[in-house]
């Protein structure tokens, strides 16, 4: 297929007059298998096979995507028309920043590549998780949702850039509806890898480690009390910490969002105290781990907040010239139907020095949050943040379980109530919706917030 | 078509094809200018097919002929390998359909110039209304779809249609005070977009967000927006009616049909051909007849809908609710277009009754809502202070409990609807309730 491609676009350098091309190759075939309180509804196999095609010319971005391999020409055509047409309304016309092309292969660092193991181990695996949840009496109904893809990705550019992926990844995410006596709760479960196969099934994540976690939530709901409305000491666990370092900081840290966010006049301040540093890195089981971005750019670690500084932001070519900085391998792309954008990777506070013990043990009323159902967040950094396990802290030590409430705060206030960041460390894995999907991990220690988190 | 489901049946006891094209145009505009256009086209074909109470499928990426062949020779491997569902009866029989609704086909060949022009026009509107507005975001497109389903049992069903939209979101500055995101959009089924009116209103909603009011924890008069009331009921109540939960027993709805529920101020149905529908679709994705299916009416729960499978496992007919998973292949119980009727009273004198209230332009979180039970916390931003009859500024406040005791709560609806395209479409006006319980910021 390369030969096609390359093809393609020596035609498009040959007749077309653009400043830079690009052309993103994807055939990846996907297992979809759902199970539903014991029977397989979706049982699927699919095969996703198309080309992106993205052109500037005069300063403008065209965007066409296409499954229609045969006719490529016309579609880089299109592109680039599109581009024309666009740059007729642009005031200020778009550069990128500079790059070395690169040329590579990137192989998978999975064990077992999901490709290669038998569907019926699969399956076996489902029923099985199935089964113990199942066992449990309160459980009314169960829903395991499986994904994965084997195949190649591949990127080219008029620039020389010209990188192959060996893609892999599987998903796995249970949705499990409880009931004791009239009272009905959820609890839900995700986990998602790039860098791990089948082997993250047999060793960290399984089914009986599964199971249990998802257990201990819809318990804590069922039993679980209301708490009380208000601004109380907070103790979040790396799952929250996490999924308010994505929504309520991450975000305005992506720079085409950080523009129209307050983090445009706090770069380089002090905004958290100095014991806080939240950064986007590859991390061991990173669901947004990658060696290259969808333009070619390599994946560099960064520090969003640096011992309380505001940084660095997360950027594409053409954000890294607007705001003159080294492009860091942030434009992703959900798949061939889309273009890159600008997204988060694995967003994660680092970790301090404090014990869990530490943390609780002078708080005399306060909530512990351990684990969330969907969040949300503004430009402002207000965010929202629907809590499925979470607890009560009474003197000092964890009492009640607590029953669908959420949290909110603004998290630039949030920041500076930081009291304790733990030594701990823990990520979750799942999905980012900007328009697009992108597969992330957020997470961090354990972290105590003495005020700016109101809860219920 | 004939020809391959005639190859299929030599594999399955019975199967479907189901192809779909989509043609989407549309530019986006970053920071007050068009960043890119965009046109992107995508063929898919789901094969379903069932031997021995075994379910297959297979996705591709083509409406090749020979393609569609080896699909569907991956559907039987899928199926082979896939363990007996003993539930299973049978897909559907071809049904009676009613004349589907005249649609414009100027969105079919629509060039991205023309949204190109539009975004254009808007953002010089939208700066030119204030200095301290700038458009952080906004979208203009079309899509153009066609679908074909055909089963073995007869089944043949072909539909074509598109819509576009508009949608700018605004944030001004003024003195230290930024406001957060405020945006508007219209959707429409030919290319009438009414820019003008987008502007216009994400404007005065942004001029209302330059004073900033305190809220305070109490019992209040709300009224909620479409966009904030489509939210939060996609995720709070809208799953309840799914009739995969009553064999499940897990919605909080079970056994209520003919049961009071709400106020009787709230009638709800789904109708994908009431006239504001973006999907005037005459055929579910698995080719069953669509109909108007009344949800509630004033104030009675009415019943459920249902999809081809679940239908027939309970004992009853698909209500033409079958929708179709494009990722996955599977079909699940969803709705084209659902209604919330409108009210008697303006929007305006609504607002000008209330002494002292809020008004909700959407809701954060409301995806953390829990269907199962109804409960819900979410937090209303953008929202607005009233007192004495005006909008006074912008406010934020969390809004917390059950959505089954909140549709008690309501006292009047606005004779104002708004189209919202979420989760399909969702049609609904400007719901007022009482003695909410706001925790105030």
């Amino acid at each position: 297929m390369q030969d096609v491609l390359e093809k393609a676009l020596e035609w498009a350098m040959n007749n077309l007059k653009a400043e830079y091309m690009e052309l993103r190759y994807e055939n990846l075939k996907k297992t979809n298998l759902e199970l539903k309180d014991g029977t397989f509804v979706t049982f699927t196999g699919k095969i996703q096979r198309g080309v992106a095609i993205r052109v500037l010319a005069d300063g403008a971005w065209g965007f066409s995507s296409t499954n229609r391999l045969e006719n490529l020409e016309k579609a880089i055509e299109e592109a680039y028309k599109l581009a024309k047409a666009g740059a007729k309304a642009k005031r200020e016309k778009i550069q990128l920043a500079e790059i070395k092309p690169i040329e590579d292969i990137v192989k998978s660092k999975m064990k077992i590549k999901p490709v290669e193991v038998n569907i019926d181990d699969k399956i076996g695996h489902l029923r099985e998780l199935e089964k113990l949840l199942k066992e449990d009496k309160v459980v009314k109904s169960t829903m395991i949702r499986y994904e994965d893809a084997s195949g190649e990705k591949i990127l080219l550019t008029n620039e020389g850039t010209k990188i192959k992926w060996d893609v892999n990844y599987l998903v796995q995410y249970i949705w499990t509806t409880g009931k004791e006596g009239d009272k009905l709760a959820a609890s839900r479960d995700s986990i998602g890898q790039v860098d791990y196969g089948w082997e993250i099934f047999e060793t960290k994540e399984t089914n009986e480690v599964v199971a249990q976690r998802v257990l201990k939530k819809l318990h804590a709901q069922l039993n679980g009390v209301a708490p009380k409305r208000g601004e109380f000491p907070i103790v979040a666990g790396p799952i929250i910490v996490g999924i308010i370092a994505h929504e309520a900081l991450g975000h305005l840290a992506e720079a085409d969002l950080t523009i129209n966010s307050p983090f445009k006049d706090l770069m380089g301040k002090q905004i958290a105290p100095e014991f806080v540093t939240m950064s986007e890195r590859i991390v061991d089981g990173g669901f947004g781990n990658d060696k290259y971005d969808d333009e070619g750019v390599p994946v560099k670690d960064i520090h969003i907040i640096e011992n309380g500084i505001l940084k660095e932001l997360m950027v594409n070519r053409e954000y890294a010239h607007k705001w003159g900085i080294e492009p860091n391998g942030h434009a992703r792309a959900q798949d061939y139907t889309f273009p890159p954008i600008i997204r988060m990777r694995n967003t994660v506070f680092e970790p301090g020095d404090w014990s869990f013990e530490e943390m609780i043990e002078d708080i005399k009323f306060g909530y512990y949050v351990v684990d969330f159902r969907g969040g949300q967040a503004q430009l402002n950094s207000a965010f929202q943040v629907g809590v499925q396990e979470g607890y009560m802290i009474e003197n000092g030590e964890i009492t009640k379980p607590i029953r669908d409430t959420s949290i909110s705060g603004i998290a630039i206030e949030a920041l500076k109530k930081i009291t304790a960041v733990g030594k701990d460390f823990g990520i979750e894995t799942g999905f980012c919706g900007k328009g697009q999907t992108a597969f992330v991990s957020s997470g961090g220690p354990h972290m105590r917030f003495d005020g700016g988190i109101i809860i219920g | 078509m004939e020809e391959l489901i005639r190859y299929g049946e030599k594999f399955f006891d019975e199967l479907e094809i189901a192809v779909y094209r989509n043609r989407d145009v549309g530019v986006n505009i970053e920071l007050n200018e068009v960043s890119t256009s965009s046109v992107r086209q995508r063929t898919i074909t789901v094969i379903r097919g069932i031997i021995d109470k075994r379910i297959g499928i297979s996705i591709i990426d083509s409406k090749d002929k020979e393609e569609i062949k080896k699909a569907i020779e991956e559907a039987y491997k899928m199926a082979k390998l896939n363990a007996p569902d003993e539930k299973w009866v049978s897909l559907p029989e071809p049904g009676k359909y009613r004349e589907p609704k005249k649609i414009s086909k100027e969105v079919k060949e629509v060039s991205p110039d023309y949204f190109v022009n539009l975004a254009t026009k808007a953002i010089k509107l939208a700066l030119e209304k204030d200095k301290g507005f700038v458009v952080a975001d906004g979208d203009g497109g079309a899509q153009w779809s066609e679908s074909l389903i055909v089963n073995s049992h007869g089944v043949d069903v072909f539909q074509e249609g598109g819509g576009a939209y508009f949608y700018l979101e605004l944030i001004g500055r003024k003195n230290s005070n930024v406001t957060p995101g405020i945006f508007e959009f219209d959707a429409k089924l030919g290319l009438n977009l009414e820019v003008e009116k987008v502007v216009e209103e994400v404007a005065q909603k942004v001029k209302w967000a330059y004073n900033v009011e305190k809220s305070k924890t109490e019992e209040a008069k709300v009224i909620v927006g479409p966009w904030a009331m489509a939210s939060l009921l996609s995720y709070a109540l809208f799953p309840a009616f799914s009739g995969e939960r009553v064999i499940k027993e897990t919605t909080p709805l079970l056994n209520k049909v003919e049961q009071k529920i709400a106020s009787e101020l709230l009638t709800i149905y789904d109708d994908p051909f009431h006239e504001l529908s973006l999907k005037p679709v005459i055929a579910d994705d698995e080719g069953v007849p669509t109909r108007k299916n009344i949800l509630i009416e004033n104030g009675i729960f009415k019943g459920f809908v249902w999809n081809n499978y679940w239908g027939k496992v309970y004992g009853t007919e698909s209500t033409g609710n079958g929708t179709r998973n494009l990722s996955t292949g599977g079909v699940g119980i969803g709705f084209h277009n659902i209604v919330i009727e409108k009210g008697k009273e303006s929007l305006s004198d609504l607002i000008s009754e209330i002494d002292h209230g809020y008004l909700v332009d959407g809701f954060q979180g409301a995806h953390s809502s829990n269907p199962d039970n109804g409960n819900f916390a979410v937090v209303a931003n953008p929202a607005f202070l009233i007192e004495s009859g005006e909008v006074k500024g912008s406010t934020v406040f969390m809004m917390s409990g059950n959505v089954y005791e909140l549709i008690n709560q309501i006292y009047a609806i606005s004779k104002e609807q708004k189209v919202i395209p979420f989760h399909g479409t969702t049609i609904t006006p400007w719901i007022a309730f009482e003695d909410v319980k706001i925790a105030g910021k």
